[in-house]
């Protein structure tokens, strides 16, 4: 099947301000991901504007799938956030927006917005569950506020203070800006984003550096640690 | 050819049936299949723990059933997705199949068609299907959103996506699609 190339980022609406946000952390590894952290600052961001609260909770707590769908139709505002897991939303995400059925087309419901953040150095790879996710809100009759992607999300965690300080301060502006307007600002979402896509120039670049040990080395050091790295390309099941 | 349906259908219903005609039909075209209720197997979710990159290369830490998932869908020459669609995409039971499918990908990244994509493991992947059940609010937007990721899934799996359809597409058509098209090319694969 040929694929979509080219997907432009979806845009949100605008809408009264909300007083509270609840943002739900679509992470597996919950309080231990990337996600969290990045959904963290967007929601100190809302909170810094003085009458405005946020609460988070963490979708890997899978028994409480039922009182998050209760929490979330009650909501004020929603923000779900989760890493891109083959392509879309992690298996346990799918399962709470199962488990949101019955607000489907229901009057009323929060208006809600995301955030995308995946391992691919490119934002582009994001781009194609963010037109379901846009699609999602409509289908809960629920304003679109729109997604945040962020490419190269896969260590965040791991990095120095400095290096996340522009991620971090970009967040933080989008949370604050949503409190005080009621919508995400445009010009901070291609900062976050990062790289859309190599150019024909860049390509070639990124395609040297990705045979170089520096490429690897966030593996190599973990399969090394873990006395694995001599069996770094088995095939378990291949055919004998 | 050897073939694998991977059933997403989180309970018993008519999709059930129209799969099972499906298969029984590929069968008397001399097709083996190999057919996975993934319902009725031990699925954990996958919690990105990357322990199958960098623990256990190749082999999931968590001690379910996915290994039989992963097993079937590399030996096969095409494997079919096949999912009611709940909420606008495919069921989360076969979601949290594919999740678990990483570990038959390399954490190293190569350049494929100019983006950054997982590096292959083995040497050959099957081709790869979906077929879906609509749900009363399906439109063709949900089936072509559906279509495009299921396509860059496959695109991350070194592989493509063959078709893209709907249950009520007549069974015939389907195993036409399978046998008559892709047969041929998964010899050529081989070969």
């Amino acid at each position: 099947m040929p694929i979509e190339k080219g997907l432009k980022p979806t845009v949100g609406e605008r809408i009264t301000p909300p007083g509270h946000l609840t943002i739900f952390n679509g992470s597996p590894r919950g309080n231990k991901g990337n996600t969290r952290l990045m959904l963290e600052q967007f929601g100190e961001g809302f909170e810094s504007v003085p009458g405005h609260t946020y609460e988070l909770h963490n979708l890997n707590r899978l028994n409480d799938h039922k009182k998050f769908s209760q929490i979330f139709r009650d909501a004020e505002s929603i923000w779900m956030g989760f890493p891109l897991y083959t392509d879309s939303m992690p298996g346990m995400v799918k399962a709470f927006i199962e488990a949101l059925e019955s607000l489907r087309g229901r009057e009323n419901n929060p208006p809600i917005g995301f955030l995308v953040q995946s391992g691919f150095p490119e934002a582009l790879h994001s781009r194609y569950v963010e037109r379901y996710l846009e699609k999602l809100a409509s289908r809960l009759k629920a304003s679109y506020l729109g997604t945040i992607v962020k490419g190269s999300g896969e260590g965040i965690r791991m990095m120095p203070a400095d290096r996340n300080a522009k991620l971090f301060s970009s967040l933080q502006g989008l949370g604050r800006e949503l409190a005080q307007n009621g919508y995400l600002n445009p010009e901070l979402l291609p900062e976050i984003a990062g790289v859309e896509r190599y150019s024909a120039l860049l390509g070639p670049v990124f395609k040297i550096f990705l045979r170089t040990s520096a490429a690897s080395w966030h593996w190599d050091s973990q399969l090394k640690e873990n006395g694995v790295y001599e069996e770094r390309f088995a095939q378990p099941y291949a055919q004998q | 050819m050897i073939i694998t349906t991977l059933n997403g259908n989180p309970a018993p219903s008519n999709f059930d049936e129209y799969l099972a005609q499906l298969e029984t039909r590929l069968e008397e075209k001399g097709q083996t299949v190999n057919h996975i209720a993934l319902r009725d197997i031990d699925l954990s979710y996958c919690i990105g723990c990357f322990g199958c990159w960098v623990k256990t290369p190749g082999v999931c830490s968590s001690a379910d059933e996915s290994c039989e998932i992963r097993r079937a869908m590399i030996q096969s020459d095409f494997t079919l997705w096949a999912a009611p669609m709940n909420m606008g995409f495919p069921s989360a039971l076969l979601k949290r199949a594919l999740d678990k499918t990483i570990p038959l990908i390399h954490p190293y990244m190569v350049v494929d068609q100019g983006e950054a994509h997982h590096r292959k493991r083995y040497e050959s992947y099957p081709r790869l299907g979906l077929l879906v059940e609509p749900e009363l609010d399906t439109d063709a937007n949900d089936l072509d959103i559906v279509t495009n990721i299921f396509s860059r899934i496959a695109l991350n799996f070194k592989s493509r996506l063959e078709f893209s359809l709907t249950s009520d597409t007549p069974i015939e058509q389907l195993v036409n699609r399978i046998v008559e098209d892709l047969y041929p090319m998964c010899q050529s694969r081989k070969a």
